[in-house]
Formats: structure tokens, C-alpha cells, sequence
């Protein structure tokens, strides 16, 4: 109580400061005039009696100094004092100021904008309650090379949703676009199909309506559907009648249920669903595919569970390790699949799952990593550059601190107040850093996502856990940039040093710590920069490689027809119609159909055997229509292409790369022979070769060239397959963009509307990861080199500037102008050499982290190792120009006698 | 300084100052001061100037009041006086007191 109300009284104080000093003023003088009429009174003279009274008073000047104190808050005060002092100093120098926070910022900025990546995709916990309980599950065999499987199949579902043992509830969810009538026209919305317990297992109530229960995720139940807040909002604009509308979904009505409130973000941290739908729906959303039916051939799902609060994740795990067996007993009908799981030990396991799951985890977490470390070696090289720069600014103020230091200063007083003008620079730097933070995390996400996949995305805002990050780094980068300069400004060498007024006795044990401090900069700056050089020469590689195909100039026209009313012979017949629609336009040079357009993500592989091949081939098969090698400029080595007149009755035709044609038939002619396909289901399809074609590269850029074989559009036996076509246009894609839409919307209104990606887009996307390092480490190696630049040039011209007297006298001996230059230019060569070769050694066993994410360039390559030191010798020199160049016109008599 | 004087103990002054405005207020800074060293008997060396922040922290915590007056010398001055709260605290801080003096005397007997 007491506390709480000197506190508030001090607050109040604090904010009329000034009016208080005069109300002390006052009774203080009142009190001595009264004392003094008393010494009066007792027969003082005047001017006895007032020294009498101030005797009597004690000090006037304590007495205020003491009041004060326990009036406000004296530290915070003196810290706004000190606040103050700073910012005129350091509008003194805006140049150095403006450089300070800059570097800060972009060093502090980058983090910040990888650290809010990192923490989307790897830390933040789903905002769901107690999501600590929550494990995602997965299945174990020990022969898997990749870790444990997260697939399910929904015979696996639906028999652990029985069985969950030590767990509240187990759920499943697959997330997909859902096809969606909007408006007359079809439109692709994310959407996620979850099993019965998925809601109950997040604990999350509906904001409008009911969520999905398990009475929902029964065959033959109404169809329903749950609605996100934002769906809510864009779609229905927030139309509290939304529930009993109906969502036109794959062509049939689904009944929406409920409105999922504006927190809720789904079970993956990369989606996020506007629609959720229950699992058995699948066959209706996927048609005319039907994973349910497929039962165990068909692992199409991501199965989470909620603990039971007083269950442990290892009770849990061992829960469903003993539930395995009858799971798979019941689930699987496959005597022989059983029998192999078991040889493997098959079991489900769980995993903390507080932060859900997703594909991209995986994928991104080394990128992520490799970049968060780029930024930090920046960050620390900016810090590093301003405490040199510091360093160099504290020296002019040598003789003032000096002075304060004489008059009784204590040292923490001055150390906190040069400290107070770091935290300046930190915070502005912050600041700057924190507002164009999002904005960098958005464009990094973006490169980042690439093709992996539609409706991806990385939630970038900034919560708790990224500000307490940015509260951290600042408060480091602070005391990195603010306390060596103030120890030192503060020391007690430098203050005896000014006493004996010999500036340049000292000098050489006075420069150490500053040239520790730029090598240590150089070192950073060539880590950087032989990373840059490192991923910067693997991207150029990847670029170099010859793909088997000309990407530019390729337009992929991605059709969706799986949900409208033709098939078979009347849809091939519509696909060459609207092919034909396209050929029309002028800027169209060539045209084709193809399943899967390279490098897109998406892979189709089959067994492949020939009479007289080792065994079975795992080929990577495409199918398409005629004039698809002419279009992507893939040549025919032998054969033929396909004809639209290559219909099923004249029987299977395929058509090999060169690779696959050696090796399923070494050393003969392939064409006319025939290939067996061993399908899962033990049917066999027999093909007769055609033709021969080069090979491409299908799966990625890094992939060595696979096995290829295609077969034609015209003899897919599949229901209403999509095909993209592609395109190869001269000039400007638009026209053809707004044909294909149009012509689509013509020939069939039903479907949505036609996707367009550039080739080139696929292959960058391919690689987006190489990509986004590259380009930030080549960003952060020239501003490392820019700062480091900036820093060796201040501090040689500081230090210079330090050495005139000495350098006159020299040249008063009879040292020659060039004598005098490359005394200067030593002192940056020696930071040079020593920070490059500190660099080097580090790089050295560094860069071993680097080698999985390098294609065909070495760790160690000695080109970008030899380069790298160039630059940075060149840097330096450039740096030691200016100064050289002035002490070499230092006039002898002049610095004499300024000494 | 006479050896029969002693220093104003860390503490004390709090509670002199609330013993003195219990008998008398309102009593400005000069006129607390002067009352302390006369019950005090002389026996006591005290700073005027320390009584003002002892006031403040009594004021903060809101044990006293003040308001402003005219001292005798036509000077404007505060006036302090307890406040309903400082009347009830004046019992509990005797209290305290007797209870360390007593401890203090016991303990220094006990030594002897």
C-alpha cells in the first residue's frame, strides 16, 4: 500500500518536475529566515545569524539533491538526460549517424524477417488450446531411409479412431483446392477434408452454427460443410444466414454448418483451409478419383491425436506401438503386405505435435537455417563495424571524458552514458529493421514457397516469440556496439596517456584492439562472401545445366476437367479442339498436351521390363499428345512421335528417352520392341516402342537424367484426366492468357478457369531454395563488403589522423611520400591479411555444412576460396587510398607544431 | 561537537516527525525542527535541512498532509499535519520502536 502510493506520487512528481524544485525552493527559504530571525533574537548580527542559520540547516545544496532523489526517479532522469545528450551527438554527426542505423537495420532487419520464417514454420504452437497436448502421428518401419512416414490410408484411420488408446481423440485431414461454384463460374478454394474427431481434438468452438462431429463422417450422411472466418467474410460478407446455405463443392451441394472462428488456423501452419468438409466426402471432392475406395493402396492422409492431460507423449507412444498389430491386422485385407510390415516392425508412433504438421517443414528447415546464419554473421559484422566506428568517434572525445574522469566521474557513470548512445543507435536501427522486416519475410516466403505446391503459404506476422527475438538481438547488438568503445573510452591507459600528452607513445599497444576488431570484421566479411561465392556458383551450375529442352518462350496452360460431364473418346476429342482453338492465336509457335510439365512437383513412375533387361526399371513416365518434343524442341533421335490417330485399338504404344531405351535394351535397336509394364494390380499392359527421343530433365534440375518413357493422350485409359498444354509463343504471353481463358469458358463453362505458368517459373521454382540463398547470401556478402569497407576506411582515416604528428616528423627526417603511403596502406594490409586468413580457416571447416545444398561445386572450391581473399585484399586497399593519400601530403612543419 | 550528543539514528526522524504533528499542526519544516530539538533536549545533532525529505516520504506514502500558509516572517511555507491514516500508523511505529529498543537494551545488558 505504502509502496503503490509513493510510487504513484513519484510518477506525479516526475511529470512536474520543475514546479516542485520551487515549492523546495520556497519552504527553504522560508525555514532559513526563520531560523535567521531567531538568531537575531538571541542578539546574532545579521550577517552571524545567517551563517548561523545555514550552519544549522546543513547543506541547502544536499538537501535538494537528496530530495530530488526521493522524489521521481533519479535514474530515469539522469537516463533521459543522458538520452538527450546522445541524440545531439548524434545529430552532430548525421553522416555516421545515418550509416550506424543502416547497417544496424539491415543486419537487425534481416533477422528479424528470417527469424518470423523460422518461427511460423518451425516454432509457433497452432492457436488452439493446450496445444502442447496435441502429437502428430506417424508410422515406423525400420528400413525406411527417410525418416518416419506421415501418410495414412483410411482402413488406418478409421481403425485407430477406435483404438486410440491414450488419447482424447485422433483425428485425420488432407488438405487439397476444392472446386467451387462461385458466381456461375468454378473457382479453386483451399479446402480440408477431416475425419469425425478432428474439431474435438483441436477444441475449438464454432463462432456461428456446429463444427463437424463423427456423426458427419459417416457414409450416407448429408453432405456439410464448415466455413472459415475469412471465407465467411469474403464470400458471405459476414451474413449471419450463412448456415443452411449451400456450397456447390466437385459439382454437388454440401450444407454449410458452421463458421470456424478468426483465430483458428487449421491443423497445418502452411494451409489454410476456407472450407472443411468430413473425410468421407473425399470420393465426391477428388472424383473421378476415390482414395476411400482404394482403401490401403491409397495413403492420403495426416493423422494428429490429443493426449489425454494426464498421459505423457511416451505413454502415449507406447499406447499406440501396442495397438499396432490389430490395427493392421484390421485394416489390411494384404496377407503378404501384413507379413512385410511385420519383418520391418511396423508400429505408429507419435510426436510432439503442438505446432501440427506439414509437408514444407521438412523441405525448408536447412534453407531456413543456412540463411538465419547468414544474417546472423551480418548482423554481427554490422555490430562489430560500429564499435569500430565507435571506437574511432570516442577518441575525439578523449580529453573530455578524461577531464569528467579528473573531476570524480565514476566510470560506470560514463560507461552508462556512452552505452545510453549504442541503445540509441539500437533502437532506431530496430525500428528501421522492424518496419521493413515484413515486408522482407513476405518476399522471402514467396520466393521460398516457389512451385511447392498451390495455396501455400508462411504466416510471417509478428507475435510474442518474434518480438521477444527483436527485444534480445537489440539488447545484444547494444552492448556488441556500445561496450568495448565505452570500457575503452573509459580506460585507465588512455586516461594516463592524455596526462603525459603524448599521443603517439602508446600508439601501438593503443591500435591493437581496434585491428582485432576490423580483422574480425574481414573474417566475417570473406565467411560471407565465399558462402555467397559457394551458392552463388552451385545456382549458376544449376542454371548451366542442359535440361534437354528449351524452357523459354514455354507457356503451361493447366486445364481442370476431372469434375465436368465428358470422358473417353469425347473429351480427347474436346482436348484437340480446344488445342486447335489455341493454335489459332498468331503468337502460338507450337502446341501439346503433357500429364505433368516438367520439374512442376508432380511425378508419375512405373516398373518397366523388357525381355532381355535386368530385371525391372523404374521409368518416369509422362503421357501426351502428339507434337509435344517438336513443341518443348526435345529431338527424336529415331521412330516417330505420336498421332492423334494412336487410338487403344491399335494397340499400346510408347516411346523411350535414350537412357531408358539402353537400358532396356542394351546394345539393340529399341524401336519396334516391346516393353512390359508390371502393374501393382499384376495385370500386365504390354507396349510396343516407337520411337526414341532425348532425355529431359523431369523431377528437378539436380537429378541426374532418370529413365523416360511417355505414352499418348490417346489411349489413357483413366477417367477424365486433365492435362496442362503447353505452349511455345513468341513475345508476350497475355494473348494467350486471355484465349485460353476465353476459349475455355466457351468450349466448357463448367470447369475453372485455366491456370497460366511460364516454363521458366517451374524451374525456378524447382530450385526456390537454392534461389532464395543465393540471392540473399550474394545480398548480404556486398553489404558486408560495403560495411566493411566503410568501417576499415573510418578507422584508418581515424587512426591516421591520430598518427599526423608522427608521420611530420618522419617526413621531417627525410621519409619519402611513397615511404609514408605504405606505412598507411601496412596498417589495412595487416588487418587484410590476418582477418582473411582467420576467414579462411573458418570458412574452411565451415563450408562442410554447405556441401548438401551445393550442386556439383565443392565446399572447397579454391576458385571462389582464392576470389574471395582477392576481393577482400582489394577492399581493403581501396580503403587505405583516401588516408594514404592525405598523410602523404601532411606538411611536416605544420603537424610539428600542432603537437 | 559535545560527546553527550548523538546523530539522528537512520529512521527515527520518521517517527520524531509524526510524534511532534501529533501534538501539534499544522506546524511548518522551521517549527518541526525546532520542536524535535527541544523535546530532544539538545541532545540531538540534526540537520534542519534532512527534516524536508522526511516530510516528502511521509507525504508519499500519505501519512501526512501539507497545505501552503505564510510562515511568521510573511514567507509562503508548508504546513504539515497527520493525516487519518499517519494518526493509525503513529501507534504501530511506537510499537516497532519500543519493541528494537528493547531488544537493543537487552541485548547490550545481556553483553555486559
Amino acid at each position: 500500500m505504502d509502496f503503490l502510493r509513493t510510487l504513484l506520487s513519484r510518477i506525479a512528481a516526475l511529470l512536474g518536475c520543475r514546479h516542485r524544485d520551487i515549492d523546495l525552493d520556497d519552504d527553504i527559504a522560508a525555514h532559513l529566515d526563520l531560523l535567521i530571525q531567531e538568531h537575531i533574537a538571541n542578539g546574532m548580527s545579521a550577517a552571524d545569524a545567517r551563517t548561523a542559520a545555514l550552519r544549522s540547516f546543513g547543506g541547502v545544496t544536499q538537501t535538494r539533491e537528496t530530495y530530488r532523489i526521493e522524489r521521481g526517479f533519479p535514474r530515469l532522469e539522469q537516463f533521459g538526460r543522458d538520452l538527450r545528450y546522445a541524440s545531439r551527438q548524434l545529430r552532430r554527426s548525421p553522416g555516421f549517424t545515418l550509416t550506424a542505423v543502416l547497417t544496424l537495420a539491415l543486419g537487425l532487419g534481416a533477422n528479424i524477417a528470417v527469424f518470423s520464417l523460422l518461427n511460423c514454420l518451425l516454432l509457433r504452437p497452432l492457436p488452439v488450446p493446450h496445444a502442447d497436448e496435441l502429437a502428430v502421428i506417424s508410422i515406423v518401419q525400420n528400413n525406411d531411409e527417410h525418416g518416419p512416414n506421415y501418410s495414412f490410408s483410411s482402413p488406418f484411420l478409421r481403425s485407430l479412431e477406435k483404438h486410440h488408446d491414450g488419447f482424447d481423440s485422433i483425428a485425420g485431414f488432407s488438405t487439397r483446392p476444392f472446386q467451387v461454384r462461385d458466381q456461375g463460374s468454378n473457382v479453386r478454394v483451399p479446402g480440408a477434408m477431416v475425419s469425425g474427431q478432428f474439431f474435438s481434438m483441436l477444441e475449438t468452438p464454432p463462432s456461428l452454427g456446429r463444427l463437424l462431429t463423427p456423426q458427419d463422417d459417416r457414409e450416407g450422411q448429408a453432405n456439410v460443410a464448415v466455413i472459415s472466418d475469412s471465407y465467411w467474410k469474403t464470400r458471405f460478407h459476414r451474413d449471419p444466414a450463412v448456415i443452411r446455405q449451400t456450397l456447390t463443392i466437385a459439382n454437388q451441394p454440401f450444407t454449410i454448418v458452421g463458421v470456424l472462428p478468426s483465430s483458428f488456423t487449421g491443423a497445418d501452419p502452411t494451409y489454410r483451409p476456407e472450407i472443411y468438409v468430413p473425410a468421407w466426402a473425399e470420393p465426391i471432392i477428388d472424383a473421378p478419383y476415390n482414395a476411400m475406395a482404394d482403401g490401403y493402396h491409397s495413403w492420403w492422409m495426416r493423422m494428429l491425436g490429443r493426449r489425454a492431460p494426464s498421459i505423457s507423449l511416451e505413454k502415449a507412444n507406447a499406447a499406440l506401438a501396442s495397438v499396432s498389430n490389430p490395427v493392421l491386422d484390421e485394416s489390411i485385407p494384404d496377407a503378404k503386405w501384413i507379413k512385410d510390415a511385420r519383418s520391418h516392425h511396423f508400429r505408429f508412433a507419435a510426436e510432439p505435435g503442438s505446432r501440427g504438421w506439414s509437408f514444407m517443414r521438412d523441405t525448408f528447415r536447412k534453407p531456413l537455417v543456412v540463411v538465419f546464419v547468414l544474417c546472423s554473421a551480418m548482423l554481427l559484422l554490422a555490430c562489430i563495424n560500429l564499435a569500430s566506428l565507435l571506437m574511432a568517434r570516442a577518441a575525439a572525445r578523449e580529453r573530455e571524458l578524461a577531464t569528467r574522469l579528473a573531476m570524480g566521474a565514476s566510470r560506470m557513470r560514463l560507461i552508462q552514458q556512452l552505452l545510453v548512445e549504442s541503445l540509441l543507435i539500437s533502437v532506431l536501427g530496430t525500428a528501421t529493421g522492424l518496419i521493413a522486416a515484413p515486408a522482407v519475410s513476405r518476399s522471402l516466403a514467396t520466393v521460398l514457397i516457389g512451385n511447392a505446391g498451390d495455396f501455400i503459404m508462411l504466416d510471417t506476422s509478428l507475435d510474442m516469440r518474434v518480438l521477444a527475438f527483436v527485444a534480445l538481438i537489440a539488447i545484444l547488438s547494444t552492448l556488441l556496439v556500445g561496450l568495448v568503445p565505452a570500457l575503452r573510452a573509459t580506460s585507465k591507459g588512455l586516461n594516463e596517456q592524455i596526462k603525459s600528452g603524448t599521443q603517439s607513445v602508446h600508439a601501438r599497444q593503443h591500435r591493437l584492439l581496434p585491428r582485432l576488431l576490423m580483422s574480425t570484421q574481414v573474417a566475417l566479411a570473406l565467411i560471407l562472401v565465399t558462402g555467397a561465392g559457394l551458392l552463388a556458383t552451385s545456382l549458376q551450375r544449376l542454371h548451366g545445366i542442359d535440361i534437354g529442352f528449351q524452357p523459354e518462350g514455354l507457356v503451361n496452360v493447366s486445364l481442370q476437367v476431372d469434375k465436368q460431364s465428358r470422358d473417353g473418346d469425347a473429351l480427347v476429342a474436346w482436348y484437340r479442339q480446344y488445342l486447335d482453338g489455341l493454335a489459332r492465336l498468331p503468337g502460338v509457335k507450337a502446341l501439346a498436351y503433357v500429364s505433368f510439365p516438367p520439374m512442376s512437383g508432380a511425378v508419375w513412375t512405373e516398373d518397366m521390363r523388357s525381355s532381355i533387361s535386368n530385371g525391372d526399371q523404374n521409368v518416369y513416365m509422362n503421357c501426351i499428345s502428339s507434337g509435344y518434343f517438336t513443341t518443348l524442341k526435345i529431338p527424336i533421335l529415331a521412330g516417330r512421335d505420336f498421332r492423334w490417330s494412336d487410338t487403344s485399338p491399335s494397340g499400346l504404344k510408347i516411346i523411350l528417352s535414350e537412357a531408358a531405351a539402353q537400358k532396356l535394351f542394351p546394345g539393340q535397336n529399341a524401336i519396334g520392341q516391346s516393353v512390359t509394364q508390371t502393374d501393382s494390380k499384376e495385370t500386365k499392359k504390354v507396349f510396343q516402342v516407337i520411337g526414341v527421343v532425348g532425355g529431359i530433365h523431369y523431377v528437378d534440375l539436380r537429378e541426374k537424367m532418370l529413365l523416360e518413357a511417355y505414352v499418348p493422350l490417346t489411349q489413357n485409359t483413366d477417367h477424365k484426366p486433365s492435362y496442362v498444354a503447353v505452349a511455345r509463343v513468341d513475345g508476350s504471353a497475355v494473348p494467350l492468357a486471355t484465349a485460353a481463358r476465353q476459349l475455355a469458358a466457351n468450349m466448357a463453362p463448367e470447369i475453372p478457369a485455366p491456370v497460366l505458368t511460364p516454363m521458366m517459373m517451374n524451374i525456378d521454382g524447382s530450385i526456390a531454395s537454392e534461389r532464395m540463398m543465393a540471392m540473399l547470401a550474394v545480398f548480404f556478402a556486398i553489404c558486408a563488403l560495403l560495411v566493411t569497407a566503410i568501417g576499415l576506411y573510418g578507422t584508418l582515416a581515424y587512426s591516421t589522423a591520430r598518427r599526423t604528428s608522427e608521420i611530420g616528423v618522419r617526413m621531417a627526417l627525410g621519409a619519402q611520400p611513397a615511404q609514408v603511403v605504405s606505412l598507411v596502406f601496412r596498417e589495412n594490409a595487416w588487418i587484410a591479411v590476418y582477418g582473411s586468413l582467420a576467414g579462411l580457416i573458418v570458412a574452411w571447416f565451415a563450408a562442410r555444412a554447405l556441401t548438401t545444398l551445393l550442386y556439383n561445386t565443392s565446399a572447397r572450391d579454391p576458385w571462389v576460396l582464392i576470389a574471395s581473399v582477392a576481393l577482400l585484399i582489394a577492399i581493403a586497399s581501396a580503403a587505405s587510398l583516401v588516408p594514404a593519400i592525405r598523410a602523404a601530403r601532411v606538411d611536416p612543419s605544420t603537424a610539428l607544431r600542432a603537437e | 561537537m559535545g560527546d553527550n550528543k548523538s546523530e539522528v539514528l537512520q529512521g527515527t526522524l520518521d517517527l520524531m516527525v509524526l510524534k511532534t504533528l501529533e501534538t501539534m499542526s499544522p506546524l511548518h519544516g522551521y517549527g518541526i525542527a525546532r520542536r524535535i530539538e527541544q523535546v530532544s533536549g539538545d541532545s540531538l545533532v540534526l540537520n534542519q535541512g534532512t527534516i524536508y525529505p522526511a516530510l516528502l516520504r511521509l507525504e508519499q506514502r500519505g501519512w501526512i498532509k501539507s497545505e501552503w500558509g505564510t510562515s511568521e516572517t510573511n514567507r509562503r511555507a508548508r504546513f504539515y499535519s497527520l493525516s487519518r491514516i499517519g494518526r493509525k500508523k503513529i501507534a504501530e511505529e511506537t510499537e516497532n520502536w519500543e519493541r528494537v529498543a528493547a531488544t537493543m537494551a537487552r541485548f547490550l545488558s545481556s553483553s555486559n
